[in-house]
């Protein structure tokens, strides 16, 4: 399968590949001492990111219509935006310790993507011929990426409270920390699943109002429907419980994983429910 | 740069210096988790018991939501003590969506709005028991009813904690004001909305009423106050595509066996570069014919049959003896040992092979010339190249035109250093089978859907209106609106609509967009007046 990846699809042989060396180099920042292994993370992550955005920006031409319409072709996409959202908060947080979770998802989302290859380029039926389609998708998708991240710095959060080694890896050393300012790693996740929550907002809305324009019907308690649902109920008790006490710190962390564990099971777990037959965006196919 | 020693990075988590204020609070705490317990256990318990007389549906839902938030909402305002601020608690509100989740999650995992046999069947002894507490149809439960109504009273309190509204904390507001709008629309649109089908012929009788599947006042049929008719109805399909296709076998479970599939694991357009198979063999198209035939040419021999190439209406091709050649305006070219029979066509070029002569016949008479190469005859219509005299027939492979009528390719597959040829058809099918497991197939991808298209007009007295409707554009007259639903593939001139008034989608909707303007204001406007705030006060002061 490799050499058929590598012959026929060097764009996403070779973006799997920058992902992989992102997160070889990411990791030796988290031990060593030399700026340039940390440089080399951001280098390849960045052009791990060109290089995705090439094979999103291919994949489109190639097929005539966004390429969102299969579990590979979302799962790319998936990959595209944690690069590129790790990218931003790298630049805006000043640090390179979520570096390692970020590139290890990205990685991931390829793998995965190349275990659900396509195996060919498949039409858009009718129903997803709306200008509601790209749109909804992303915005999910940049939502489950800043959730992700979110969930990268989290489990961060709980290591450095439980082992030493992650709070002193993060400490000081120079491939990881930027500023010499210490992370305020609660406030970061805060910070970003607002940011998350937002685009679930929105993405929910946007399919409410899409799903109207095709069948009649804002909600009719699909089961995905339901499980978006879930994740947008699930992040708003973590928004609100967040401004109560004792719900900060480690129990926000587990609740934002909790969270995060839901947003994964809408996103592919639909096909194990026992009223996915009744589902009318279970991923079908590969 | 150095890795000395340095402060901890991290800052603390919260929660372990939160403890001692926490616990200061404590009994504040639990007396507002053991309310909220006993509130939400309430309104689940009652609403189950409540549930025993009535049946789930929309107005069930509704009636319930509605008096018990208003129920709560009197409660938190006419009795003194803890509970207003309990209802407007985040704890309370945090509670409830986490609440709200779990109803989401078991709708999904129980069969909704099923016919009660099918609960037993399915489930068992269970079954009765799903039938029993109504979780066939948690939704317009009224026991969800009682969570959604204590959801509203947190919202509209919250909201009134909040009035007057201060522009630096506008957008909590602004949100919960959406979201009790959306919710009200959602309640009108549940009780009020009419979803039906309307069925139509081209050409046929126009429809003035709407088959009703869907409403709460229980009416079967529903005028729909003008007629409609479908003038036209098109399935519009994506262009065919024929690809060369690689399908390994696969086990795939089927009950309780295993039974192997050939799975389709990689695709390739019909072109002629070099390809990679999954499992490391290569291939690549030699030919590809988009209309295929197989033609005789001869090979050099020193026995055999005599050959004449010829040119006719730009086309090639080798005839041996009886051979005969068509072309444009009743042209024929025959070719054989002897002088062949003239047929009966306006033009005929006959060719003897053993007298090496060519003849000419029309209307007018004939001319015979000496058959030579590059002969031009019939006006320079038909153009002889060689004529080889004795030679052995063997197949070419070639293609009539450059439509896509009957393709096919010659592939040749490279596995394990070694190379084979095939030729694929894609009508008659057939397929290259690997020496490791996999097979290579020239086919035809189905022409798939890719709209459906009605053209309908609308008529309403001296009014008309004519319009397009597909699937995600959908039509609206005279306060119903009609989606593109069903087609017949039996029945071309058949096109089904969903037609639906539903009075609340606005109210819904605007909710929506109240909710979207209030959670980005609270979430990025707000912390920004604020920090401009705290920096102008020093200056004001």
């Amino acid at each position: 399968m490799l050499q058929y990846i590598v012959f026929e699809h060097p764009f996403f042989a070779a973006t799997g590949f920058l992902y992989g060396a992102a997160t070889a180099a990411y990791a030796a920042a988290w031990r060593s001492t030399r700026v340039a292994v940390g440089r080399l993370g951001t280098a390849l992550m960045a052009a791990a990111v060109v290089l995705n955005v090439s094979l999103v920006v291919g994949r489109w031409i190639e097929a005539g219509r966004e390429p969102f319409k299969s579990l590979f072709e979302s799962l790319v996409f998936l990959a595209l935006c944690l690069g590129a959202l790790y990218v931003v908060a790298e630049r805006l947080y000043r640090t390179r310790v979520f570096g390692l979770p970020a590139a290890v998802m990205t990685f991931g989302c390829m793998g995965y993507a190349l275990a659900k290859w396509d195996a060919e380029i498949v039409k858009l039926p009718p129903a997803l011929q709306s200008p509601w389609f790209m749109p909804h998708v992303m915005v999910y998708f940049v939502g489950y990426a800043a959730l992700a991240f979110a969930t990268g710095v989290a489990v961060v959060q709980l290591l450095a409270s439980r082992f030493p080694w992650v709070q002193r890896l993060t400490a000081m050393r120079a491939g990881t920390m930027l500023t010499g300012q210490a992370l305020d790693l609660d406030k970061i996740t805060y910070d970003v699943v607002r940011f998350g929550f937002v685009l679930l907002t929105l993405g929910l809305l946007i399919g409410s109002v899409w799903a109207k324009s095709a069948w009649g019907d804002f909600w009719v308690w699909d089961p995905k429907e339901n499980w978006s649902l879930v994740t947008w109920l699930v992040y708003g008790a973590y928004l609100h419980l967040r401004k109560v006490k004792g719900w900060r710190g480690d129990r926000a962390a587990w609740l934002q994983i909790v969270g995060f564990a839901v947003v994964m099971f809408t996103y592919l777990g639909m096909g194990m429910l026992p009223t996915a037959e009744d589902s009318a965006h279970v991923y079908t196919g590969q | 740069m150095s890795s000395s020693p340095s402060p901890a990075a991290i800052v603390p988590s919260p929660s372990s210096t939160a403890p001692a204020s926490a616990s200061a609070n404590g009994t504040g705490a639990s007396r507002e988790v053991t309310q909220i317990a006993m509130l939400v256990a309430g309104v689940v318990l009652a609403g189950s018991g409540a549930q025993l007389f009535v049946a789930p549906g929309p107005w069930a839902l509704v009636a319930s939501a509605v008096l018990a938030g208003v129920a709560v909402l009197a409660l938190g305002f006419i009795v003194p003590g803890k509970l207003r601020q309990t209802l407007i608690g985040f704890r309370f509100v945090a509670s409830l969506l986490i609440a709200l989740a779990v109803a989401a999650i078991l709708g999904t995992l129980v069969l909704q709005g099923k016919p009660e046999a099918l609960y037993r069947q399915r489930y068992g002894a269970v079954g009765d028991l799903i039938v029993a507490l109504r979780l066939d149809d948690i939704f317009h439960s009224v026991w969800f009813g009682g969570l959604v109504a204590l959801f509203g009273a947190s919202v509209v309190s919250s909201a009134i904690q909040r009035w007057p509204v201060k522009l630096r904390s506008s957008g909590f507001f602004v949100c919960h004001v959406g979201l009790i709008t959306s919710l009200l629309g959602a309640a009108a649109s549940s009780t009020l909305s009419v979803k039906g089908r309307v069925d139509l012929h081209a050409g046929g009788e126009s429809a003035s009423a709407v088959a009703v599947t869907k409403s709460a006042s229980g009416a079967r049929v529903v005028p729909l106050g003008f007629a409609l008719r479908l003038d036209r109805f098109d399935v519009v399909r994506y262009n065919a595509e024929y690809r060369v296709a690689f399908y390994a076998p696969e086990r795939v479970k089927v009950g309780a066996r295993l039974e192997e599939r050939w799975k389709l694991k990689a695709s390739f357009d019909p072109d002629l570069a070099k390809h990679r198979l999954p499992g490391g063999d290569g291939f690549r198209l030699k030919a590809i014919y988009p209309d295929f035939t197989v033609r005789p040419r001869p090979a050099a021999a020193g026995a055999g049959e005599p050959a004449l190439e010829v040119t006719l209406d730009g086309r090639s091709q080798w005839l041996f003896p009886g051979g005969r050649l068509d072309g444009a305006g009743g042209l024929a070219v025959l070719f054989d040992r002897a002088m062949p029979k003239a047929p009966d066509v306006p033009t005929a070029v006959l060719v003897s092979a053993d007298a090496g002569r060519a003849l000419v016949r029309r209307a007018g008479g004939e001319s015979a010339v000496r058959l030579e190469p590059d002969l031009h005859l019939a006006d320079g219509l038909v153009r002889f190249g060689d004529l080889i005299p004795a030679a052995s027939r063997e197949a070419e492979y070639t293609t009539r035109s450059t439509e896509w009528r009957n393709p096919a390719v010659l592939l040749e597959l490279r596995e394990d250093g070694h190379t084979r040829e095939a030729l694929l058809s894609a009508q008659e099918g057939g397929a290259l089978r690997l020496a490791r497991a996999g097979a290579l197939v020239f086919e035809r991808r189905d022409d798939e859907v890719k709209a459906f298209r009605s053209e309908v007009t609308a008529l309403a007295g001296e009014t008309s209106r004519k319009a397009v409707v597909t699937v995600n554009d959908p039509f609206s007259f005279g306060g119903w609106t009609f989606y593109q639903a069903n087609y017949d593939p039996k029945d071309p001139t058949y096109s089904g609509f969903e037609a639906v008034k539903d009075p609340g989608v606005s109210w819904v909707f605007l909710g929506f967009a109240l909710i979207c303007a209030g959670v980005a204001w609270m979430f990025y406007v707000e912390p920004r007046l604020r920090r401009g705030g705290v920096k102008r006060a020093p200056a004001g002061a």
